[in-house]
């Protein structure tokens, strides 16, 4: 009989176990090494100490600009002060402006990074197996193919031995008694048959013997006109 | 933290004994690192892009200290040079500042205004664009493992026909020589 296909032949390939075990020993490497820099950047981009870098930027190039040129006739004017009002606003404005465009830009960074990588690690663990699993298969294939030639010649070997065992229990002879044959009690013609496993010879002899059951099976014979 | 591999020293390979459930733990694991690490911060995110006031409120705030600060300038200009304004300077001086300041503010708020929208809007694009990305990695990752599934189920449904056609076949021939030989 067949045996069923086993699950163990559907094993994973060694090519994919490496690359299974490369990809975990990378994966552990970023998760100790990048992981913690990247969760930094995170907790950095949360804070405001750009925005009050720019901002302190900003209102001294206001106050550089503007209050650096103060004269007697700007003072007595009076007029000086609205002027550095508006500037002031305006470049802190700017500096706000810019400062949320850097801390938008730094968070979507980290954001875009964590789920790259994460997305990058999986689809390329999944390409690995992917490479495996078709190899895998392929393995299998072959081996359920031997195994269904086995099959075959088992079936072929009981074929031929049902047969020659068939073959064997119609040979028969006449059971002679000092050259006439012997008659039973009822005056029929007595004859000697064969076993399943060992036909008779034309005396009525049981064939045995490796030698014997060679000569009667005729396999040996080569003349084209029949048995010798 | 993975139960399928164990290392031998930190240098070496991990012994991976089945790469199929080594797979599953890291990407659950990876899933769950995000989780902790990163969903709450990608929610504030989400959240920031569609209600942040921040720079108004920052303007409004610049602009309520920025009359008092050039009231202060302003006066110690005049002190350093020995100035002495009349009462009517004085008057006109104030109310030039705080003309000068409200239209400042005006200013600095309606350009917040403009700025915070268009950083909500870049903010939004972009991480809608990040979760497009994810959605699209999430489909084409489940993809691939359906397609692993499937051919490795049919490769096993067809392995398992060959082997009962070949047992049904075998079973055939042998009772066929039984039938012929014994002429049942």
């Amino acid at each position: 009989m067949s045996s069923k296909p086993k699950k163990a032949d559907y094993q994973p390939s060694e090519a994919e176990k490496a690359s299974a075990a490369v990809a975990m020993a990378e994966q552990r490497y970023f998760k100790e090494k990048y992981d913690p820099l990247l969760q930094q950047v995170r907790d950095q981009s949360r804070s405001d100490d750009r925005q009050k870098t720019l901002r302190g930027r900003a209102n001294a190039d206001t106050m550089q600009t503007l209050a650096g040129g103060a004269n007697y006739d700007a003072a007595a004017s009076g007029r000086s002060g609205g002027d550095m009002a508006q500037a002031y606003q305006g470049q802190m404005a700017q500096a706000n402006t810019a400062a949320k465009d850097i801390q938008n830009k730094q968070q979507l960074g980290v954001l875009g990074t964590a789920r790259g990588q994460a997305a990058d690690a999986q689809s390329g663990m999944a390409q690995a197996a992917s490479m495996g699993a078709s190899q895998a298969l392929s393995r299998a294939a072959a081996n359920q193919q031997v195994r269904e030639a086995k099959t075959a010649a088992l079936g072929q070997i009981g074929t031929s031995l049902i047969m020659q065992g068939a073959k064997n229990m119609s040979t028969k002879a006449p059971v002679m008694d000092e050259g006439v044959q012997r008659l039973d009690a009822e005056g029929n013609p007595m004859f000697t048959s064969g076993s399943f496993f060992s036909p008779v010879d034309q005396q009525g002899n049981k064939v045995t013997g490796f030698r014997d059951r060679l000569g009667a099976s005729g396999f040996t014979n080569t003349n084209p006109f029949g048995s010798n | 933290m993975y139960s399928n591999y164990n290392y031998s020293s930190t240098a070496a390979l991990p012994n991976v004994s089945d790469p199929e459930k080594a797979y599953a733990q890291i990407t659950r694991q990876q899933y769950m690192d995000y989780v902790q690490n990163y969903r709450s911060f990608e929610e504030e995110m989400l959240e920031k892009a569609q209600t942040d006031t921040s720079l108004i409120d920052q303007a409004r705030e610049d602009s309520a200290a920025a009359q008092g600060l050039m009231t202060g300038v302003a006066n110690r200009n005049a002190a350093r040079y020995g100035v002495q304004l009349t009462p009517a300077q004085q008057q006109e001086q104030a109310r030039q500042l705080q003309r000068a300041s409200t239209l400042g503010s005006v200013d600095a708020i309606n350009n917040s205004r403009i700025a915070q929208s268009e950083a909500n809007q870049a903010l939004l694009a972009d991480l809608v664009n990040i979760g497009q990305g994810v959605n699209r990695s999430s489909l084409n990752q489940l993809s691939s493992a359906a397609n692993n599934h499937t051919q490795r189920e049919n490769a096993y449904r067809q392995a398992s026909a060959a082997s009962k056609a070949q047992t049904y076949s075998t079973i055939g021939s042998l009772g066929a020589a039984a039938i012929f030989a014994f002429a049942l």
